[in-house]
């Protein structure tokens, strides 16, 4: 790893247990960091439930999911060869909650359904989109994408009228949730970080690859399975949050590098501070309400997109044919 | 390796090669040459295992090229196309060591140290922590060489090496082949757009003419002004320059 590389990964290494303490100290009523640290302490009451029970499981929930989906967005755009290529942006996340809503409409609950179904769901929408006429272009996987999101989130929208829960929120999230994601995450992203080095074998072309003795449509699928599995885990526990897969792992890029072994865990530290700042902010900005984490991260990450495509920052995108 | 009655086509489109029959000599170098479109980058797509034959066996060893898997076929043969794409950005050693791919399992990490000894083979050692794209034309064509000879093939394979390069670095990519084929017993083919070099640089040529191997002898045998003025369709004729030999040249039946 090199100096500057070593740098940044201090810089949010930092940034993040700032944020994690501040995180805790904010919110509808103000905790000092010295009554904060006596809270944990002596379990005082009234503070106690309000840290250990209410800020504390959004917290690590927000920290989760932000990792987990800067993962994901990281290796899709490295399977899809393509910067922009972010779950949210393709609909994978939106056909999960779409199965989720059916499901649970019509089948009976059972643990671990929502998973199940958001997985089922983006397993369909990387289905369609890696049919060969629309890989030929990379904007048109883009295009295709975006429209499918659309369709999956209406359609959802047309079956949750009414029965739906705020979507893309941590509001009211617990222990028992943030466990269920902290499996998922932690497996997910080990296996990420395991796999990272091909995620850069796949800078090759397929053909090449061959020629070199491995299976490019192997590491491919493998990196998407994974993309899907973390992607499934937030959408199952908070629904769609948008963008984090596209901002995060892109300015990953910009501070260390193209090589995926130091991009996916600074991705992993980006997004998990990225969406605890987001979600932080969601909280106090309209108070005693607060703006849902979707809300706002598409109010940061829209703008970004547009920048990002500005400022001609896609070098690569020419190819995503697999 | 050995061309056995080979032809190929794609699906739907006329022959790309006509049953081809040819034996590739072990530890020479053998240049391919012949107009544009004759099927030359096929033969090598074939050897290489890329392609299969719509008829015939493409032989390595005495058995078909496509009974080897991927991997066992890595270890024996590399290639080095023409143009290469990356996808985004890589440094220099990680290309190099994607050649090591097919002697480790894929979730192996392999060290810089096992990819040093290409480095210094195609004189990248200065240039291993910079990134590809950073690089000129005739340094990325060097990086695509290390990775091949990180196969540590028994068969080389280039397909026009040196076409966007200008004199200087096309020099210096034979000088490095002449190198290697001194200091091993590798058998290298190279399909050549500038026919002087191949006359010079290699131990065996084969000419191409519209998917059929018209003629595969030593270039000694091969300054025959018919012959190569009929494989490439135009008016070719063989001179004799002081300090340099025979030289091949193109004499146009009309000026323009």
């Amino acid at each position: 790893m090199s100096k500057s590389e070593k740098f940044w990964y201090l810089v949010i290494i930092c940034l993040l247990l700032i944020s994690i303490v501040v995180a805790l100290m904010l919110g509808v009523t103000f905790i000092p960091f010295g009554q904060v640290i006596q809270s944990f302490a002596n379990k005082n009451a009234t503070q106690y439930t309000v840290l250990f029970d209410i800020r504390a499981p959004r917290i690590f929930a927000s920290l989760l999911c932000g990792a987990m989906l800067a993962v994901a967005g990281a290796l899709s755009q490295a399977a899809f060869r393509n910067h922009l290529a972010d779950p949210s942006i393709l609909g994978v996340t939106s056909a999960g909650e779409l199965v989720v809503t059916v499901g649970s409409l019509l089948l009976p609950t059972f643990i671990g359904g929502k998973f199940l179904y958001s997985l089922i769901g983006g397993g369909i929408a990387l289905l369609i989109l890696t049919n060969r006429t629309i890989l030929t272009s990379p904007y048109r996987l883009i295009i295709v994408g975006v429209a499918l999101m659309l369709t999956f989130s209406g359609f959802q929208q047309l079956f949750s009228n009414g029965v739906g829960q705020a979507s893309g929120s941590f509001n009211g999230i617990t222990w028992t949730n943030s466990v269920g994601l902290l499996i998922l995450g932690v497996s997910g992203m080990f296996v990420a970080v395991v796999i990272s080095p091909w995620a850069n074998y796949l800078k090759l072309a397929g053909e090449q690859l061959q020629t070199k003795g491995v299976s490019a449509q192997f590491m491919r699928l493998s990196l998407l399975l994974i993309t899907v599995y973390l992607s499934a885990g937030v959408t199952s526990v908070v629904g769609t949050i948008p963008f984090v897969g596209i901002v995060v792992p892109n300015l990953a890029r910009f501070l260390v590098g193209n090589d995926y072994t130091t991009l996916i865990p600074m991705s992993m530290l980006l997004g998990a501070w990225l969406l605890l700042v987001i979600d932080t902010v969601g909280r106090l900005i309209v108070l005693p309400s607060e703006l849902s984490a979707a809300v706002l991260m598409t109010v940061v990450g829209g703008p970004f997109l547009i920048w990002m495509l500005q400022r001609k920052m896609l070098n690569g995108i020419q190819s995503s044919q697999f | 390796m050995e061309f056995n009655q080979v032809s190929f086509n794609y699906p739907a489109h006329a022959p790309v090669l006509h049953r081809i029959s040819a034996r590739i000599p072990s530890g020479k170098i053998i240049s391919i040459i012949g107009p544009n479109g004759s099927g030359k980058s096929t033969i090598l797509k074939l050897l290489a295992g890329i392609l299969k034959p719509t008829s015939g066996e493409v032989l390595l060893n005495h058995r078909s090229v496509t009974d080897y898997s991927h991997k066992q076929l890595a270890t024996q043969i590399a290639i080095v196309a023409q143009q290469n794409v990356i996808y985004d950005d890589m440094n220099v050693i990680d290309v190099i060591k994607t050649g090591r791919l097919a002697y480790h399992k894929l979730l192996d990490v392999i060290s810089d140290e096992e990819v040093v000894k290409y480095l210094k083979q195609a004189h990248l050692t200065k240039l291993a922590k910079r990134s590809i794209t950073s690089l000129s034309g005739g340094q990325q064509q060097r990086v695509w060489l290390a990775s091949a000879l990180a196969q540590q093939p028994d068969y080389l394979l280039l397909d026009e090496p040196t076409t966007y390069l200008d004199i200087h670095y096309q020099s210096e990519l034979m000088a490095i082949l002449n190198q290697l084929h001194r200091d091993s017993d590798m058998t290298i083919v190279l399909i050549l757009h500038d026919v002087n070099q191949a006359f010079r640089l290699s131990d065996e040529l084969w000419l191409i003419k519209d998917g059929q191997l018209v003629a595969n002898d030593r270039p000694a045998n091969c300054y025959d002004r018919q012959l190569l003025s009929s494989v490439f369709n135009t008016n070719i004729q063989i001179i004799e320059v002081p300090e340099y030999g025979r030289y091949i040249a193109e004499i146009p039946d009309s000026k323009f």
